[in-house]
């Protein structure tokens, strides 16, 4: 099945370093993950705005065995939910504060979103945050 | 929310469905044990316990399995109506599916097909085969299971980092610590010792094993993650009016049920330390006029500690952030204060896929009906608290039931 436009749109964004969150022309409500209708007015016209990036990580956790298949050789690997400033949320790679460590991270720390480069947006296309400076 | 939602039954009346017998084969690894040889073995058990042979039976509701498609085909397409000899007369034959809030629904199925007239006597059979499955399928299978692929699959999301996220937030929250969250797979570890059926039947567990297990998914240990587990177990349903004419005396019956879909994926939960308990039990004890101290005992969907410790405090069975102490004070355990998960749970008599939620809900059954062993029957066990969840925990879905005399 060919990549539907929403999904080849937002990953696009990555390669370009940006974070898309899907914007509702009608309403101008912003939608993540992005959806074929406007969940508050459903409306189809639906367009994009750029992330400012920042958020705080409501959750994580780092894998340390048990990938899918794929995924082995990314162990260990984390993972959290972040909830953007704009009030959508969503899933994304944390990156590592020192080799294999995330040991600095907590709930509810500010986090910022990471350009991913474009050949592991390519490879992993999802986006990448950190901890934001304090 | 003022919510006016009843049931339309009458306790007790002709049309009031209810539980009139179970059955279940033990749950672990049993790589010899086919899967419609334990399908059948647990349906003629169940149809023993309610005093029926297979021609009593109109209506068959299965419990899928998710360890293969060629099994899940068999399901749908009747296979169970044929072995049971029973086509020709047999109504009805689906699926219902919502992961491992399933035996919930089911039941809201089946009670809505009695009592409306649709069936008479409703058999439900569940089986799974994970615990001789291969591991890494089903890793990648459950990684698509509950997930947005085109979204969120990139990440390398799986089952265990899901229970890890909802795990760390519940610490989070609640100011829980390991040694707490580790208790609880101690009270179900204890249940299971009582438990023949049980994966666990003959191992003990202790607070410090568990805190001394490898790490698989900061911050759960793998003695904190569930054990795939091969099971199957099954119920009988049907109308007061059926069980009276039968010279059955007693039953369990719905006094209501309660539920919310918070969300599809967990990056949507507005709240992991939440999740849809607290507008489920509202909804739950609107319908029956229960509260959440009326229960003798509570079977709630287990397959991590924090899964059960978020639902006791939504129910507000425990005080909001006191789940996890709750049961490091025993209060779960065999003569505590509300005995939890009396079989083992998912995280020790096994977990058995969708199977896991039909299970605790079998025990529920059975502990209302005065039919465990004696070692783990709870005395004067009248009223049950059900709970489930389906999915990466999109729902919290909840049954009250209640033993009742049916005056035969």
């Amino acid at each position: 099945m060919k990549t539907p436009r929403i999904v080849s749109e937002f990953r696009a964004g990555l390669g370009q370093g940006e974070l898309l969150i899907q914007n509702c022309n009608s309403c101008g409500k912003p939608n993540m993950w992005p959806r074929y209708a406007c969940p508050h007015c459903q409306s189809d016209d639906l367009g994009w705005a750029k992330s400012s990036g920042k958020g705080t990580l409501h959750s994580f956790c780092v894998l340390r065995q048990g990938a899918p298949e794929g995924f082995d050789g990314d162990l260990p690997y984390a993972i959290g939910v972040v909830k953007l400033d704009e009030g959508v949320q969503l899933l994304a790679r944390l990156e590592a504060s020192a080799p294999d460590d995330w040991s600095a991270y907590s709930c509810d720390d500010r986090v910022e979103f990471v350009a991913p480069g474009a050949a592991e947006a390519q490879r992993r296309p999802c986006a990448i945050f950190r901890r934001a400076a304090d | 929310m003022a919510e006016n939602w009843q049931l339309h039954v009458t306790p007790n009346a002709d049309n009031d469905p209810v539980f009139v017998g179970i059955g279940e084969i033990p749950t672990g690894k049993f790589p010899d044990r086919g899967f419609i040889e334990a399908l059948t073995r647990v349906a003629i058990l169940a149809l023993n316990d309610a005093g029926m042979v297979p021609r009593d039976i109109d209506t068959i509701l299965l419990i899928p399995n998710l360890h293969g498609a060629a099994d899940q085909a068999d399901l749908v397409f009747s296979r169970m109506v044929e072995e049971l000899g029973i086509h020709g007369s047999a109504k009805s034959s689906y699926m219902v599916h919502s992961g491992g809030s399933t035996s919930d629904n089911a039941v809201r199925a089946a009670h809505g097909l009695i009592a409306t007239g649709h069936a008479q006597n409703v058999l439900v059979l569940q089986c799974e085969r994970w615990g001789s499955a291969d591991l890494n399928e089903m890793i990648t299978m459950l990684s698509k299971n509950g997930i947005p692929g085109e979204w969120e699959l990139p990440t390398g999301i799986q089952f265990n980092a899901i229970g890890a996220m909802i795990t760390r937030r519940y610490m989070h929250a609640s100011g829980s610590t390991p040694a707490e969250m580790a208790s609880v797979c101690v009270t179900l570890r204890n249940w299971a010792n009582l438990n023949e059926n049980a994966m666990f039947y003959t191992k003990p567990l202790a607070v410090e094993q568990i805190l001394a297990s490898r790490m698989v998914a900061d911050p759960l240990h793998s003695y904190e993650c569930p054990p795939m587990a091969d099971g199957a177990c099954a119920f009988v349903m049907t109308s007061a009016g059926n069980a009276r004419r039968r010279g059955i005396s007693h039953g369990v019956r719905v006094a209501g049920s309660g539920g919310c879909v918070s969300h599809y994926c967990l990056s949507q939960e507005a709240d992991q330390a939440v999740l849809g308990w607290p507008l489920a039990a509202e909804r739950a004890w609107n319908q029956s006029g229960w509260g959440p101290h009326d229960a003798h005992i509570a079977e709630i969907y287990d397959s991590y500690a924090a899964v059960t410790t978020i639902a006791l405090e939504g129910i507000g069975i425990a005080e909001k952030g006191e789940g996890a102490r709750w049961f490091a004070a025993g209060n779960g355990d065999p003569g505590g204060k509300l005995p939890m998960n009396t079989n083992g749970g998912l995280l020790s008599a096994g977990h058995t896929g969708v199977g896991g939620g039909t299970a605790l809900l079998v025990e529920g059954i059975r502990q209302l009906l005065h039919r465990a062993p004696s070692k783990r029957q709870v005395e004067d066990c009248e009223r049950a608290i059900i709970g489930g969840s389906g999915g990466s925990y999109m729902d919290a879905q909840i049954l009250l039931l209640e033993r009742t005399k049916l005056g035969a």
